[in-house]
């Protein structure tokens, strides 16, 4: 049994912080020529659940951040950021007409993207035709990087390198035999193709390949069967909630692959709050962790301190990269936005995750990784030049 | 398949039928015998799940504690509930048609409420812990605790409410009100008094189901609207008003759907839950289990 | 009937028509935007209530004619040329409701509410299985997309379509068949009706509409997905709108529809953290003392019928 550190105060506090921000629909308003920067993501409906572990704390903690350091710093000139944020409700309509309103009507400065390859999708086009430089911590398709949009930049390593990675550490530690289980949209379709063509190139064999549709509430079945097949290596492309399903229920079958891979979720403080001990050893996507430089760990504290929830140890690690380049640019150029593509496109810039350079809309620096559990800590093993720790081979068995 | 392998298939479909069941069989309570559409009966079991978790990770309270908790406060707020918008709505409605769509619409209402204030005070987050997650054997058979402990309560408290209807003069009551409402009233049942308790045993069962389900799955403030929905396909198998049916439905649409998944790809499970409903719906269009 | 049915609601709706089709022109962007969400509620819930008003038969099906369209526009967009696209779209859905409409609409109530309900998630799933064996992917990318200025008009257009039909289908004896099924179905069949045909022609009509909006929206999101496009939400608003304004009336759904739309998005945008708790409490307030809908503030006594 485990307790996640939740006190009564904390929650009190949250809720009166809710109350006082239902009625205040732009923060840190401030006076002195500010710098707004507008988005739409989403707070409520299905895609809350990641856009507000990964994305949206960040905006927050960024502007209070810069601010509190004085200001944005344009072409040297300080100036207050405003940010003014709204709930898209996870309706791709809702989220197009809210831009739409920022871009065309409020004429804002910036804008932030948000949450998820579906919302992307449908911001993209049209930030670019407004001339707004996009730079998404959280789109993930290749179709997206392929309409090659000029002001369209995406973070996240794309699925090819994801898997490329995957595969990668497999082969090099001997796995014969995987099983696959897939989501079915257009994440766990796309992985799943890389996957597979990843897999092609290898001697590996595939024993099992079983898709779910979302919202699953049992995969004990098709984990009972795989269990009986006994592969190497264990492959789930799933989301929080079908992860921590499938590790919880890989339990209770008593299937204990020597990997276990389960992609999104595995990087969450969430899990480790369910999971606890059984943790250790458990692979995923994930490509920092507060070992991968000291401005990563202060970003780290940060977040804890502010929120009282650890960022993921994937897409929020992009995210506040993605502001990070964002800050580093305007702070060269100013705010002409025209410039500012110009610049993004054409420079590398330092962030938590190391240097960052764009080739066309696609992070060109950052490799697929692979992350493993480690005591306390998901750290980054693959590839080796980017791990923060080696990697265990042998998963121990789930307690 | 091993012989083993079949029960634990079977069993693990029997236990989400279990939760399945129970949803429905409060779901039943309001529509059978009130023929109020709670669309907004699933937040309300966010609701118990949500009170469980804080107060287990608050305070460390066991949930097996936290259980008859969410229940008497769930059963609270359905009383107060009806009081405040369905008493009113079923005193001014012409007819009971009419009565059915201005009800379904308060539910609306109510899920918009309910599940967006839980949103305000608790985040979109997944939130979950884990409890007597450790594996046991039971004839073979492997689950984790929790699960069995989901499924006994849950057929436990069916089992009970079967037997407070069949077997009690409030059941009697209650049955005869679902039967007839006029000749009900003519011989002296209170529906005022009836209506409110029962409204609130509804919500109350479904407390305990989100209560129950905490312990085993993840939770956040949309997980409600998938279980009204299953309730709702639970009830009209069963057929409306019988709720030795919702029972029977709601094992059988688990077991289905295991079985279903095994065959298939679980991709397929909600594909062929939808048909198998749709199909026994058009053979047997007053539910599984009725008898006209 | 005493009267002549007048000329007024024709000429309502022609002014209506002309007024909005210059307002893109007009306005910003957004609230173009806002304008085209209102259209395309008027369209969805006006079509809903001249069916499912009248007889009485709640649908929640809207969401599955308009993910129909939304996916043969997807399909059909660089094939055909923009007009046919919707009427594609329209006729698709139309035989889907046909079909569905022939094995499900004798039964009634609750039943074939939820039963719509259930073909909405059976054609989702159904969708999404048959793009992942075929196209190996499950969305959609709508690559060539006109204009917002032509989106805003062809729904415009599909709106002005929706309420002329719906006026048309009021004063024929097809609508009084509709209305009689509505009021007591056995005796409209004693009396000679084709309550089956009727039915199914109605409900038809009902999935062209949606069809024909969900063609036409699907272009402002770039890319679709069975999730996106069947989200049931889509069908609970339209219901909606279409029963707090007084479905069985004809400018109830119109009015809802606008006051709906607008209200959502003013407190969407002012009430960034709690907006739909108060949209929720609205509704009940609004269920419980205007259950008629909102038609009731200018209908006529003798006009009511529940």
């Amino acid at each position: 049994m485990t307790t996640h550190q939740y006190s009564k105060r904390q929650w009190i506090k949250g809720a009166a912080a809710m109350g006082a921000l239902a009625v205040a629909p732009r923060l840190w308003a401030q006076s002195g020529n500010p710098v707004r920067i507008g988005y739409a993501i989403a707070r409520t409906g299905p895609w809350a659940a990641g856009a507000q572990v990964s994305q949206e704390p960040n905006y927050l903690l960024w502007a209070e951040q810069v601010n509190a350091a004085g200001g944005l710093s344009v072409k040297g000139t300080r100036r207050p950021i405003e940010l003014i944020g709204y709930d898209d409700r996870s309706e791709t309509e809702t989220c197009v007409r809210t831009y739409e309103k920022l871009m065309g009507s409020d004429k804002v400065d910036l804008i932030l993207p948000p949450w998820g390859s579906g919302a992307n999708f449908a911001i993209a086009p049209l930030a670019n035709r407004h001339g707004y430089p996009l730079l998404a911590p959280t789109a993930l398709s290749r179709k997206l990087i392929d309409m090659n949009l000029p002001y369209f930049f995406s973070l996240l390593q794309q699925p090819d390198k994801m898997m490329g990675a995957l595969v990668d550490m497999l082969v090099a530690n001997n796995v014969k035999t995987v099983a696959i289980v897939y989501m079915d949209d257009l994440f766990g379709l796309e992985n799943f193709a890389a996957l597979n063509n990843a897999l092609k190139k290898t001697s590996i064999q595939v024993v099992e390949r079983k898709s779910y549709p979302l919202g699953v509430k049992d995969l004990a079945p098709v984990l009972r069967g795989i269990k009986d097949q006994n592969p190497d290596a264990f492959i789930g492309i799933t989301y929080p909630p079908d992860t921590i399903l499938a590790s919880r229920q890989a339990r209770e079958v008593g299937m204990n692959p020597k990997f276990f891979y389960a992609s999104v979720g595995t990087a969450f403080q969430l899990y480790k709050n369910v999971m606890a001990a059984n943790t250790e050893g458990v692979i995923g996507m994930g490509s920092w962790s507060v070992k991968t430089s000291p401005e990563a760990k202060a970003y780290f504290d940060a977040h804890v301190k502010k929120f009282n929830k650890e960022p993921d140890r994937w897409a929020s690690g992009h995210a506040w990269a993605a502001l990070e380049i964002m800050q580093q640019a305007v702070d060269k150029v100013g705010l002409d936005r025209k410039a500012l593509r110009e610049h993004i496109a054409k420079n590398e810039f330092k962030t938590i995750l190391g240097g960052i350079r764009f080739a066309g809309s696609e992070n060109a620096s950052i490799p697929g990784t692979v992350s493993q559990w480690q005591g306390s800590d998901f750290e980054v093993v693959w590839p080796k030049d980017r791990a923060t720790a080696a990697l265990n081979p042998n998963k121990p068995a789930w307690k | 398949m091993s012989l083993t392998s079949w029960a634990e298939l079977l069993a693990s479909g029997l236990i989400t039928g279990g939760i399945y069941a129970l949803v429905a069989m409060g779901l039943n309570l309001q529509y059978g015998l009130m023929r109020i559409m709670n669309i907004s009966h699933g937040e309300f079991l966010m609701l118990g799940a949500f009170l469980t978790w804080w107060a287990h990770t608050a305070w460390g309270i066991s949930p097996l504690l936290l259980m008859p908790l969410a229940f008497a406060v769930l059963f609270a707020l359905g009383v107060a509930v009806h009081a405040l918008c369905f008493k009113r709505l079923a005193a001014r409605a012409p007819n009971v048609d009419v009565f059915e769509a201005r009800s379904l619409m308060v539910g609306f209402g109510l899920m918009f409420f309910v599940q967006n204030t839980a949103l305000l005070i608790w985040g979109g987050d997944l939130r979950g812990y884990e409890y007597l997650a450790d594996p046991v054997q039971v004839a073979g058979m492997r689950f984790t605790a929790n699960k069995l402990v989901l499924f006994g309560v849950a057929l436990a408290l069916s089992a009970a409410l079967i037997a407070l209807l069949k077997l009690t003069l409030l059941g009697k009551a209650v049955r005869a009100l679902m039967q007839s409402p006029t000749g009900a009233q003519l011989v002296g049942i209170n529906t005022r008094r009836l209506h409110p308790m029962m409204f609130g045993i509804g919500l109350g069962l479904s407390g305990v189901a989100g209560a129950l389900l905490s312990m085993t799955y993840e939770i956040s403030p949309s997980m409600g609207e998938p279980y009204t929905v299953t309730a709702l396909i639970v009830i009209t198998l069963g057929g409306f008003g019988s709720l030795a049916g919702s029972l029977a439905g709601g094992l059988l649409l688990g077991v289905v759907e295991a079985l279903g998944m095994h065959f298939s790809s679980p991709s397929l499970k909600m594909l062929l839950s939808y048909a198998v409903f749709i199909g026994v719906l058009i053979w047997r269009p007053n539910g599984l289990f009725s008898k006209k | 009937m005493k009267t002549l049915p007048s000329n007024k609601p024709w000429l309502a709706l022609a002014a209506g028509v002309a007024v909005a089709a210059t307002l893109p022109w007009l306005v910003s962007e957004f609230a173009a935007s806002v304008l085209l969400s209102c259209l395309m509620y008027i369209a969805l819930a006006t079509s809903w209530s001249l069916f499912c008003g009248a007889t009485r038969y709640l649908s929640l099906a809207t969401s599955a004619f308009f993910g129909i369209g939304a996916y043969a526009s997807a399909t059909l967009l660089g094939v055909l040329p923009w007009p046919l696209v919707i009427l594609a779209g329209a006729l698709i859905a139309t035989v889907v409701a046909v079909v569905m409409g022939a094995a499900v609409l004798h039964l009634r109530g609750t039943y074939f509410a939820v039963l719509t309900f259930g073909m909405t998630e059976l054609i989702r799933h159904a969708v999404t299985f048959v793009e992942k064996q075929v196209s190996g992917t499950v969305g959609r990318v709508l690559m060539e997309v006109p204009s917002n200025e032509t989106v805003y008009l062809t729904v415009l257009l599909i709106a002005a379509a929706a309420i002329a039909t719906a006026i048309g289908v009021k004063r024929s004896r097809f609508g009084l068949a509709l209305a009689g099924i509505g009021a007591d179905e056995q005796r409209a069949q004693t009396l000679g009706v084709d309550t089956r045909l009727a039915k199914i022609a109605g409900f038809g009509l009902t999935a062209a509409f949606a069809g024909a909006v969900g063609a036409a929206m699907a272009v402002r999101w770039t890319y679709i997905e069975p999730a996106a496009v069947f989200s049931p939400f889509i069908g609970f608003q339209t219901v909606l709108i279409a029963l707090i304004g007084g479905a069985a009336s004809l400018g109830g759904p119109i009015l809802a529809a606008i006051v709906f739309s607008l209200l959502a998005e003013t407190l969407r945008l002012q009430l960034p953290y709690g907006y739909m708790m108060v949209l929720g409490v609205l509704l009940i307030l609004c269920v419980m003392y205007l259950p008629n809908g909102l038609a009731t503030l200018w209908q006529k006594k003798g006009a009511q019928h529940g």
